[in-house]
This record gives C-alpha cells, sequence and structure tokens, in this order.
C-alpha cells in the first residue's frame, strides 16, 4: 500500500500547520550555537531541513529516558500512559527502519502497553537523506538513505517540490484530507526521484559491510585480545546504548512523595557492570570487556540470528556520542582491516 | 506502516493485590511467606512471580508450592537485596503485590517412568519444593526419587519440617552442609560428594538442579560425566530482572532471555548458548 | 517537548547539554554536538544528570530548629529569624564572629552576591568555599609565578598537542571530555606521559607512566627541570625575554640529579631523563595537573615547580602550550573569580589593596573590612577557640568533605548559629538551625565558568519544587531583610554589576552569552572576543618569575604503627559528598558501597582477601569497608573515595595545612588496615568447588 503526491514547497508549512491541529507537531530547530534538536514546533518556519543526525533519535518519543508508570496513593494504582497524538516531522529513514524493528521488539510476545500508546499516536514523516554526513553507514545495510516500504509518510526532496509518499493508513489519511494541496506526479518527478536516489547513495563516505563483520566474528576470527583492546579505552559513559535507536534496556525505580509512590523506568545500559549485579552483590559481567563484546555480539551476531536482521541501522549516532571511538562503525572497520590483512597473509602464502 | 492494534487485556507491567496470610521464619534469613490473591492464579513448577513491594521495587522470586488453591500463592524468600529485606518488614495482613507467573516451567512430565534426582543448595530448594509436591502428587507414575540437599549450615537447611513427610512417601532425601553444627550426624562437604548415597540408572534418569551457579555447573558436569543425557538435565538459573516479560534486557545472556527464555534450561541449552 | 540548553552540573568540564522537558518535568538529557568541550559525548554522570533534579528527597521548604529538631516554617519566618540573630550575634561578638562558605557548584551570580553579602552586610572576610580544599595551591601559586592562576589552555587545543604531561589528574575519570581530546591527540600521534602513584585509567594510555611516591611530586619536578637544564634543552631565548630570577632558582635545581631524585621518589632515574627530553622537545606540550598536586601541605610549591618547568621550556602562551591546572566542580573557577575567597575580591582584586577595596566601597555605599579573613580550615579551629560563633554555608556539605572530620563535628556542635542553604538534606544540616532550600542548576538563570575559563549560560527549564528559590533570590531576601536592600529582575543585572567591578569580566554579558557556548575571560570590554590561551606575549604579572622550591616530605609519613599512607580522591561514577549522584539510579548501583584499594604484597601480607571487610585508622580515627585487591595501587599505598558517609574517608585525614593557601594535605595520611572479624565459612562452598 503506497501512494504518492507531489507537494509545491511552498504548501508544506501550511500543510504542517493543518497536522498541528491534532497533534503536537514536533521537527527540527535550530538552537543557538547551531546544535539542531527535535522540539514542539511553535513557528513552522523555523523548521530547519538540512538535517544532520539528532541527538537523540526519535527513540525519545516512544520510548522516553524517564517515564512514569504507575503512580499508587492508597491501594489504588494509576496507570500512567500518554495518548497524545504526535507528529514527528524531519526524521530519517534509518530511523524509520528503527521504529520497525522495535516495534517487533515491545509489541512481540508480551505487548509494552508504555510503548504500544504511545506508538499508535505518533506520526511519522521522514525525508530521504540527499546529503548523508560523514559518520552514516546506512546504504550498505538497507536501512536507508531512503525506504521502499514500510514508512508512514516518506518525502524526497526534488528542489522546489517534494515527492510525498505514504504507505500506512494514518499517512495516508494526513494527506487525503488536505488533497487538494497535493498533486499527481508525473513522469518527470519519478525521474528526478531516481536522481536524487542516486546520489545520495553516492555521497557516502562510509562503506561498512556489517555482514563480513559477522562472518568475522562467528567464524572466531576476531580474538578476545581485540575485543580487550576495544573495551581499555571504553570510558563506560553508556552513550552508545542511550543515543541508539535499537538499545531498549531499562531499569524501574520506585520513589516516594509523601503518600503517592511513583513507579517509573528510566534508560539503562548493558555496558554498566552493575547492570547484572545480583541480589547479594555478586557482578557476572565485572569485565569491561565482557560487557563490550555483550553489546557488539548482541547486534552483530544475535539480532540476525533471532530477528533476521542486524541490530544496527547505520545511523552513525554512536560514533558522534563516543567519546573513546569504539562505536559500532569503527570497530567494524577494524574488524574489517583484521579481515583484509588475513586475506593478505592467505595471499602471500599462495 | 502498519500500527498493530492493540490486543492485550491488561498492563504487562501491572502488579495485583495480594495479602500476606501467614509468614514463617525458615532461617535465620529466609521467610515463608503464603499469600492469598485477589484474582485466581495458575502456574507451574519453576515459574517465578514479580514481587512488588511499592516504594521499593520489584523481584523475582520462585513459586514453591502447586497451584492446589488457585487464590494461594506460597514463596520463600530470603533477605538480601533492597526489596526482599522490604518485604521481610512487612507484617501478617499487609499488602503484597506481584504479577506472574513468568518463564518457562520444569518439564515435569520428563520424570514419568523415570529415576528422578533433585540437587538443591541454599535457598534453590524453594522451586523444587513445588517440584517435590508435584513428584508426590504423581507419586505412582515415577520411580526413584532421590533428593541432594547441601547448605552451609544446618540451621539454614529449609523446609526442615517437610523431610519426614517426604521420606514417608518415599523420597531418599540425603542431607550435607559446609560447616556442621552440634548434634549433626549427617554429610560435610559439597553435594556432588554425596553421589554414592543414591543408587540409580543415571543414563535413564532426570535431574532437576538448583542452586548457586557454581554448584549447578559442578553437578551438571558430573551428571554428564555419568552418562546422563544432557537434554534430562534440568536447571534454572538467576539473574537480575527488572519486568520479568523480556522487556528491560537485564537478563538478556547470549540471545536469550532468562525470564522468557527461561529460567529453566536444560544442560544441552546452557551449553548451547553458554548460559553458564 | 522543549530542550533547554544548558551546562553539565558535575565536574569543570563544562559539558554543554539540552534538558528535555514535557508538561513540566524533566525526562531526558542529551549532549550539545557543537559544543566546543563534549562535542556530542557526555559522561555517566552527564546521561543522568536529570534524575536527581526531581527526587523526593528535594529540600521544599525553609526550616527553623524547635526544641532540638527542624520544623517547617515560612520563608518570613525564617528570613526573620535568621536576620535577627545574625544582628544579635554581630553586636554581642563582632562583625568577625560569622564565617560564610559560597559555594563552587552556584552560579557566578550568586557566588557575586553572597560574597557581597559577607563584605557589606556582615562586614567580614570571612568568606571562602571549597576551592580551598582543590585548587587554592594553584590560586596561589600560578598567581605568584604568573599573575593568573587558571587553566592557560583551551579543552579545544588539547587533540593538537604533540605533548601531553599529566601529573596528579586521573583524567579519564574526573574529566572524562577533556581526556576525550586527550585520546584523540594521542591518535594523532601525540606523546601521552602520566605522573601518578595510582595506575590510573588515562595511565593505560601513556608511553610513559611514572609511579613515584606520594608526596614527591616537587622532587621529580626538579629532577625533570635538573635534566632540561643540564641538557641544554632550556628555552634561552624565552627565559631571557619573558622570565626573571632564574638564576637564583638555578642553584637549587642543580641539587636535584636524577640520581638522587630516584632515591626520593622511586622513579628510574632513566625515566626521569626520558621525560625530560620528551617533554623539552616539543613547543606543542600541554600539562595538566589537578588534585594530585594541589592537595598536599608543599600543594603550593608543587604547583610552582610546574610554572617552573613551563617557563624553562617556555610552553606558554601559545595555543596547544601551557599550564592547565583542571579545575573541579562545574563552577569552582566562577567562584574564585567572584572572589568568594577570604582576601579578594572579584578578578582577584585584593581587599588589602586601598584602591580596590574603595571601589568597592563605591560600588557598594558600605565600608569594608580591610584584614583578609579566614579560610574553610581555620573557621573550623576558630570555631573551637570560641572566635567563629554563626555560620553561613552555602551549597556545601563541610561535614564529608573537610578534613579530620571527627575535629569539625566537634566545632560544629559548638556553633551558636548555622545556616544551611542547599537542595538536598545533608550531613552538615544535621547541625543546622535554619534551612533554606534552593534551586538546582535546572531551576534558574546564570552563569557557570568551566576550567578553561569558559562563562556560559544555564537556563531555567522548570520551576523549583515546593517553595525552594534560587539562592540568588534567598541572598537577595535575607539582605534585605538586614536592612541592605538588594533588587535585581533577573540574574542578567547581577552579572551587569559583576562585569562593572571585574576587569576580565567586563564585557561578559548575559546577551553576548546567549548566542554560542559562552566567553573565556579575560574579555575586558563588550566588542572583545574572549581569551582561548592565557600569557600570550605577556605574562599577566609582566615578567613570569621563577620561584625557589625545595622538596619537603608530607606532614604525616608512615612509621611502625602506622605504615601504609593513604591517598584519598574520587571515583568515576560519583562526585564529591554524594548528594547527587548518589541520588541517581545507576550510579549509585554501579558504586555502591565504599572500598579501598590496597596492593596485593599488602594485601597478603596483612591476611586481607579482595572484597572482605577492612578496618582502617589513622591517629584521627578509623572506619571499616570492602578491600579491593588490585594492582592500580602500589605497595605502601592506599586509596579511599570520600563520597560515602558511611566510611568517610576524610575521618582518617590529616587537617595539615600548606603554609601559604592553607589547602589541607588530603593525598598523603599515615593509616594502619586490619581484616574485620568475619564468618570464615564465607565462600567456602564456592573455595571447596573450585578445588575439585
Amino acid at each position: 500500500m503506497s501512494s504518492e503526491w507531489i507537494l509545491d514547497k511552498n504548501h508544506l508549512s501550511y500543510w504542517l500547520r493543518q497536522l498541528r491541529k491534532e497533534a503536537d507537531l514536533i521537527g527540527p530547530l535550530r538552537k543557538p550555537g547551531g546544535d539542531i534538536v527535535f522540539e514542539s514546533i511553535e513557528r513552522i518556519h523555523e523548521i530547519f531541513l538540512d538535517l544532520p543526525a539528532l541527538i537523540p533519535g526519535p527513540k525519545e518519543f516512544l520510548f522516553p529516558q524517564y517515564e512514569k508508570l504507575f503512580n499508587k496513593r492508597d491501594s489504588k494504582v494509576e496507570e500512567l500512559s500518554i495518548k497524545r497524538k504526535r507528529v514527528v516531522f524531519g526524521v530519517r529513514s534509518c530511523d524509520v527502519s528503527a521504529v520497525r524493528l522495535l516495534d517487533r521488539f515491545f509489541l512481540d510476545r508480551f505487548e509494552d502497553p508504555f510503548y504500544s500508546n504511545r506508538r499508535a499516536n505518533t506520526l511519522l514523516i521522514s525525508i530521504v537523506c540527499n546529503n548523508p554526513e560523514p559518520t552514516c553507514f546506512c546504504a550498505g545495510i538497507g536501512t536507508g538513505p531512503y525506504l521502499r516500504e514500510d514508512y508512514d509518510i516518506q518525502l524526497t526532496d526534488l528542489g522546489e517540490r517534494y515527492l510525498v509518499q505514504a504507505a500506512s493508513k494514518q499517512g495516508i489519511r494526513a494527506i487525503k484530507a488536505y488533497s487538494f494541496i497535493f498533486s499527481k506526479p508525473t513522469r518527470t518527478d519519478y525521474d528526478d526521484q531516481f536522481e536524487v536516489q542516486l546520489s545520495a547513495m553516492a555521497r557516502f563516505q562510509k562503506r561498512i559491510s556489517l555482514e563480513r563483520v559477522r562472518s568475522m566474528i562467528i567464524t572466531g576470527k576476531v580474538r578476545d585480545t581485540f575485543w580487550e583492546k576495544v573495551a581499555t579505552r571504553c570510558f563506560e559513559c553508556g552513550g552508545c546504548v542511550y543515543e541508539c535507536p535499537l538499545c531498549t534496556c531499562f531499569t524501574v525505580i520506585d520513589r516516594v512523595f509523601g503518600d503517592e509512590i511513583e513507579r517509573a523506568r528510566i534508560w539503562d545500559a548493558c555496558l554498566f557492570k552493575g547492570f547484572t549485579r545480583l541480589a547479594g552483590g555478586v557482578l557476572p559481567n565485572e569485565r569491561m570487556v565482557m560487557r563490550t563484546k555483550r553489546w557488539y555480539y548482541h547486534k552483530l551476531v544475535h539480532y540476525p540470528e533471532v530477528i533476521g536482521s542486524f541490530g544496527c541501522v547505520g545511523c552513525g549516532r554512536c560514533t558522534i556520542v563516543c567519546p573513546a571511538k569504539i562505536d559500532m562503525a569503527t570497530v567494524a572497520i577494524k574488524i574489517k582491516a583484521l579481515a583484509d590483512n588475513e586475506e593478505k597473509i592467505i595471499e602471500q602464502k599462495e | 506502516m502498519k500500527r498493530r492494534s492493540s490486543n492485550r487485556k491488561n498492563n504487562i507491567y501491572l502488579p495485583i493485590k495480594g495479602r500476606i496470610e501467614s509468614i514463617v521464619p525458615l532461617t535465620e534469613d529466609v521467610n515463608f511467606y503464603r499469600i492469598r490473591s485477589e484474582k485466581p492464579l495458575s502456574y507451574g513448577v519453576g515459574q517465578f512471580f514479580m514481587v512488588s513491594v511499592w516504594g521499593y521495587g520489584e523481584v523475582p522470586i520462585s513459586v514453591c508450592s502447586l497451584p492446589e488453591k488457585p487464590e494461594i500463592l506460597e514463596l520463600s524468600i530470603r533477605k538480601v537485596g533492597f526489596v526482599t529485606n522490604a518485604i521481610h518488614r512487612l507484617k501478617e495482613g499487609d499488602e503484597l503485590w506481584f504479577r506472574g507467573p513468568y518463564g518457562r516451567a520444569f518439564p515435569m512430565e520428563l520424570s514419568i517412568n523415570r529415576d528422578v534426582i533433585l540437587i538443591a543448595g541454599g535457598i534453590g530448594l524453594a522451586p523444587l519444593r513445588a517440584a517435590i509436591h508435584w513428584l508426590i502428587k504423581h507419586r505412582k507414575k515415577v520411580r526413584h526419587i532421590s533428593l541432594l540437599y547441601g547448605a552451609k549450615t544446618p540451621s539454614q537447611l529449609l523446609y526442615r519440617e517437610e523431610f519426614t513427610q517426604w521420606e514417608k512417601e518415599g523420597i531418599k532425601v540425603v542431607l550435607t552442609v559446609d560447616s556442621p553444627e552440634d548434634g549433626w550426624t549427617a554429610n560435610i562437604g559439597v553435594v556432588t560428594t554425596l553421589w554414592h548415597h543414591i543408587d540409580v540408572d543415571f543414563k535413564r534418569a532426570v535431574a532437576y538442579i538448583c542452586g548457586p551457579p557454581v554448584m549447578i555447573n559442578a553437578s551438571m558436569l558430573d551428571l554428564y560425566r555419568f552418562g546422563m543425557p544432557l537434554s534430562n538435565i534440568i536447571t534454572t538459573l538467576e539473574a537480575h530482572m527488572k519486568c520479568g516479560v523480556g522487556k528491560c534486557g537485564h537478563c538478556y545472556a547470549s540471545e536469550k532471555y532468562i525470564c522468557t527464555d527461561g529460567p529453566v534450561f536444560s544442560y544441552e541449552e546452557i551449553k548451547r548458548y553458554r548460559l553458564l | 517537548m522543549l530542550k533547554v540548553l544548558t551546562v553539565c552540573p558535575y565536574c569543570g568540564c563544562g559539558c554543554g547539554l539540552y534538558l528535555h522537558v514535557e508538561e513540566g518535568r524533566i525526562i531526558g538529557v542529551s549532549p550539545s554536538r557543537n559544543h566546543p568541550v563534549n562535542r556530542g559525548t557526555l559522561c555517566i554522570k552527564g546521561w543522568n544528570c536529570y534524575e536527581f533534579i526531581q527526587h523526593p528527597d528535594r529540600l521544599r521548604t525553609p526550616l527553623i530548629r524547635k526544641n532540638g529538631t527542624l520544623k517547617e516554617a515560612t520563608w518570613e519566618e525564617a528570613l526573620e529569624y535568621t536576620a535577627r540573630r545574625l544582628q544579635e550575634i554581630i553586636s554581642l561578638y563582632g562583625n568577625d564572629s560569622i564565617g560564610v562558605l559560597g559555594s563552587a557548584k552556584c552560579t557566578n551570580e550568586e557566588n557575586y552576591l553572597i560574597m557581597k553579602f559577607t563584605r557589606a552586610v556582615l562586614g567580614t572576610n570571612n568568606i571562602d568555599h571549597c576551592a580551598r580544599l582543590c585548587h587554592s595551591s594553584t590560586v596561589g601559586g600560578l598567581a605568584a609565578a604568573f599573575g593568573s592562576g587558571a587553566m592557560t589552555n583551551s579543552i579545544s587545543e588539547i587533540r593538537d598537542a604533540r605533548v601531553i604531561f599529566v601529573i596528579g589528574s586521573n583524567t579519564t575519570e574526573q574529566h572524562p571530555m577533556i581526556a576525550m581530546h586527550m585520546l584523540e591527540a594521542v591518535d594523532k600521534g601525540a606523546t601521552l606521559i602520566v605522573a601518578d602513584p595510582r595506575k590510573t585509567k588515562i595511565a593505560e594510555f601513556a608511553s610513559i607512566h611514572l609511579r613515584h611516591r606520594s608526596g614527591t611530586d616537587v622532587a621529580l619536578l626538579m629532577g625533570i627541570m635538573n635534566v632540561i637544564l643540564g641538557e641544554r634543552l632550556v628555552d634561552r631565548e624565552f627565559v631571557m625575554r619573558r622570565t626573571e630570577n632564574l638564576e637564583i632558582f638555578e642553584n637549587r635545581l642543580r641539587e636535584f640529579t636524577p640520581d638522587r631524585v630516584e632515591k626520593l621518589t622511586g622513579v628510574p632515574a632513566s625515566d626521569i631523563r626520558k621525560v625530560a627530553r620528551v617533554y623539552a622537545a616539543e613547543k606543542r606540550s600541554m600539562l595538566f595537573y589537578a588534585m594530585g598536586i594541589t592537595q598536599h601541605i608543599t600543594g603550593v610549591d608543587n604547583v610552582k615547580a610546574l610554572a617552573n618547568l613551563v617557563m624553562l621550556t617556555g610552553h606558554i602562551g601559545l595555543p596547544m602550550s601551557g599550564l592547565n591546572p583542571l579545575r573541579g566542580q562545574n563552577n569552582v573557577q566562577g567562584a574564585c573569580d567572584m572572589g568568594v575567597l577570604p582576601n579578594v575580591y572579584t578578578g582577584y582584586q585584593k581587599v588589602t589593596d586601598p584602591k580596590a577595596r574603595q571601589k568597592f566601597e563605591r560600588a557598594w555605599r558600605r565600608r569594608l573590612p580591610e584584614k583578609p579573613g579566614l579560610t574553610v580550615v581555620e573557621m573550623t579551629e576558630a570555631i573551637l577557640d570560641g572566635k567563629l560563633k554563626a555560620m553561613y554555608i552555602m551549597g556545601e556539605n563541610p561535614l564529608l568533605s573537610d578534613p579530620d572530620l571527627n575535629q569539625v563535628v566537634k566545632a560544629f556542635e559548638k556553633l551558636q548559629f548555622l545556616i544551611v542553604q542547599d537542595i538536598f538534606p545533608n550531613e552538615t544540616i544535621e547541625f543546622a538551625d535554619v534551612v533554606f532550600p534552593a534551586a538546582s542548576f535546572a531551576e534558574k538563570n546564570g552563569t557557570f565558568t568551566n576550567t578553561e575559563r569558559r562563562v556560559q549560560l544555564i537556563r531555567k527549564a522548570i520551576p523549583p519544587p515546593g517553595d525552594a528559590k534560587a539562592d540568588w533570590q534567598i541572598i537577595t531576601e535575607l539582605s534585605t531583610a538586614m536592612g541592605y536592600p538588594m533588587q535585581y529582575r533577573d540574574t542578567y543585572e547581577i552579572m551587569e554589576e559583576i562585569a562593572l567591578l571585574t576587569p576580565s569580566y567586563g564585557g561578559i554579558l548575559h546577551y553576548r552569552l546567549e548566542e554560542g557556548y559562552g566567553l573565556q575571560w579575560p574579555c575586558p570590554d563588550r566588542k572583545h572576543p574572549g581569551t582561548p590561551y592565557l600569557h600570550r606575549k605577556k605574562f599577566a604579572r609582566g615578567l613570569g618569575t621563577f620561584l625557589t622550591v625545595d622538596f619537603k616530605l608530607p606532614e604525616e609519613m608512615p612509621d611502625d604503627n602506622y605504615p601504609l599512607i593513604l591517598t584519598t580522591g574520587r571515583t568515576y561514577f560519583h562526585y564529591h559528598t554524594g548528594t547527587m549522584c548518589r541520588r541517581t539510579t545507576v550510579l549509585e548501583r554501579e558504586e555502591p558501597e565504599p572500598f579501598v584499594e590496597i596492593n596485593p604484597e599488602d594485601a597478603e601480607a596483612l591476611e586481607i582477601r579482595d572484597r572482605s571487610r577492612v578496618k582502617i585508622s589513622s591517629r584521627r580515627g578509623s572506619i571499616t569497608l570492602m578491600a579491593i585487591v588490585t594492582e592500580r595501587v602500589p605497595k605502601g599505598i592506599v586509596f579511599v573515595p570520600f563520597h560515602f558517609r558511611e566510611a568517610a574517608a576524610n575521618i582518617l585525614t590529616s587537617a595539615a595545612l600548606d603554609p601559604e593557601v592553607k589547602i589541607p594535605e588530603y593525598k598523603v595520611s599515615a593509616v594502619k588496615i586490619e581484616p574485620e572479624e568475619t564468618e570464615k565459612i564465607l565462600k567456602t562452598e564456592i573455595k571447596a568447588f573450585r578445588t575439585r
């Protein structure tokens, strides 16, 4: 189910203004100093469209860093669930790909009601990245820079106009309600779209094949000494986990405010030694290298086995937030170098 | 992008209210709690509940009874951390909230027409108590039953009053401690020194094990050497958990969530996934 | 969903971060990508700094002690009562019977106001803050040598340095985002030299790690300089044109031959030579130090020795070339700049200088005291001597942070009147007569000055809880209640007053800080772009001066009764007395209990097992805690972090002070350790299985 339209750029703000009547409109804004962050949009013309990877990604709208779950007063427990409608404008293809995986994680088997509520009320409008950042490597994983299916609304910037694609009921509804500003795409539009896609693909600075990295790991060619070196550098900040659009670990805290008790969940990270602390103080993963490996194995080995895709969408956020430069891309490139080296040795032997 | 229509009936994180009907101290730091639930429950041997004290948090506790009375839950809880200390401060008649049951149960049907060995260390006897009750209930379908149970000291052995009853049902109970106290006549040492006490055909028996990781490892290794099939060696693992439903990530270990894929695993799975 | 750009409230790095606000609550935090310090990263404390803000323990109402217990009161009652008591005490015992502690956690504006309140309203110079306990040696030592006591370079310069020499700083754990820049420099081929008795994390990346004995820093530095002199590595041109008094210093220097220094410090002479050559050879070399240098009775001498080293090699006054004290608290630089010190007004203008004093007297329209006041540790002594009767403590916790706590407790019991102004109940509040609930960093506007002199805006994201108020508001109201009205619409008006009276802050005004990430002082006028590195072309005092230093042993050396050296410090996961971080789930879980690090050799000799309980005693007291047996500490030295009230390291530390700036010697005290009586069967089960 995909429907396509053309939207004149002059009409974008009108359309967003209409969407905002029914929902909180969130989009990228430029802050003093030059940072670009997702925020509720007050003045639509201030939306900043030339996007870098935003910190944090849209995960925060579906699974916030701090989320109240319950309030208990006397013997009554109140379920706190945000049902506010939201339109998040300007997310990237990799983010949408990540949300698809998050859906499977949070909604399959045991359905997480808090995620589910937020998810059902969030419309994602993604923009095809025609200018990927140096940190981006989604192209090699197939999670970007544009999506073929399974998005809400996808915009492709064709200069004066957007090619608008909708692939969900909510997405189509958000367009059809204002159909008079949308028009039918022509052959030229599709040709332009194809060109944008091609040129986007050509602009990636990083080419990373996670498949190659995975096979190096599962065939035992990445030794523990390699992981030790990676782990030694780790600052234990948790940034990679907090910012990873696919990391979902949390911990639950209870806080007592007078006669009211609040139960909330907050982001947690498997990179902390206390994360697996057993009652009585035993630390099963006390050595950093075990935790480093756990993170990489989860994303590169276990994810493909269990889910069928990598636990990484190539958004490059860990590259930005890692103070030690032991992020997914850097480590993957190092492992690939090991592989290349090995091939060279084999060639020499032959 | 499809939104799944929500098919949930209730919030998986929302605990239900129970009341502590009775508290029996089992050892210095372990209490036995009989809890009456507001709603009927059904659970299997080896499953666990997330027990919740508002203002403190939740902890996973294995159930140590069979669901014979659907509104009654029996738990043995050791005072070891923040939440369990809070539980120990509760009195009879107080609220205790919980949700569950969670996790895989012990495959008790494996024991039918087989010799059964139960191996427990310390608080590890709690989930196996439910197994013993199951075996007693199905006594006719099960062959020899032996329990090898170790603790640090004699006074730290759980369910001492029930041993005679169990023996009456034809269960061979072999006890051992690390440090004996006055009047102790049974064994001294670790449980894996007790194999000569039992007379079973290891190749055709099934074992249920629960205790500290070192004990589990040593027992499983011995049984494996004695020729017990890997899939007949069953244990249950402990892990830090916050949700019990495979979301919080704390108990994740090499592609398995202890809470939803376990906590009961066979030795074969433990080896395959390197869980211990 | 709103995102408010502000500055991290933990360490002196001053990382830029956003607080995420939803429905009046803070629900998250994210790093600023373009901020020159953190560039899109944060450490674990920064990532979790949102949690304590809305903690249920926050103080929400003023409290007054009645019949021994603290009772809730209105602001009117609390302010009126406080004003009355303070006036009574002044009229009975004089102005100097009151002491005030400002706070390195509060904003510049608030520190300026409390300084003004102390001097103009209370009429005393008895004002100090925790900088006394961390970097007073820097302020004293560098002011004497260069004329200005602050980091000379900028953090963003680090990654282009060629040599990085870190002495007495556990940078990776205490200033993680500065260590990030160092690591980048190392990745680009820079040489990292670390001098620290402990094998700290930063030492893992070092090409050379010098593990000198605690308290022998002067000897080590003299040894290095001796080699530089002997091997003609001195930058003669620089010394001649920019400095003075080398000839006086030179003679002393010749006594410290590498072989003699090897005996004093335990560092091989060959390593000393190597470091001297590496450091002297590269112009782009940056020298960093922190508490390992300053917290000694020879703290000022240590700093002077470092100043001599950079002048000898001419490694100062250029980008990527300088001497860089890493300041601990988020605003300890600012609190010093604001004159929350007993001897200076803002911008280090001396109270003894009549011209400076007259300037402030005219601006504040009050006569000001002429004699410098008491320092932190001297205040404790003055209470015990009966000279100090009342104290006003804003955002500090001396009952855990000061040395020789048992003495401090005695002193505080003796106080007639104590005002504590804080965001959480802490150890000091137990002695308070009045408690003022204050706003946290997320609940007010103002500025922090980070370790590289960068003055940055913090912005209000949410209102304070309950009746709590921003510290600056509390001070203005108390001052008004005492008959000296202070009226400011918001903190920008206070900043304007600071700029007017402080040459180095002359061009620093809130409207200029709105765009971008702050200004680095000195910034003398409104057009000035700020100063990324100091002492360009000439030193602040004109010529840099070589100050002669000599080697002195620490006050308390190990002996037969107390055979080990105790050194104290912080851990990565905690911060100071733990009021914020110990109320943060993840941080508390990582490091939930106090510990002592001990070398395996010492542990074996004392029959101490890893993770067993031990008792440490010094001449002043004892604590029990968990032992961690590790190679991180060398033989003969044990390390205890001071965050934990349940085993407060400062019960053990000595209040021996540097004679010049009165910094206590936290880094060296003599102690003994013994295993605590515990059940022996512990873990026998595990052992039994292992031996099978």
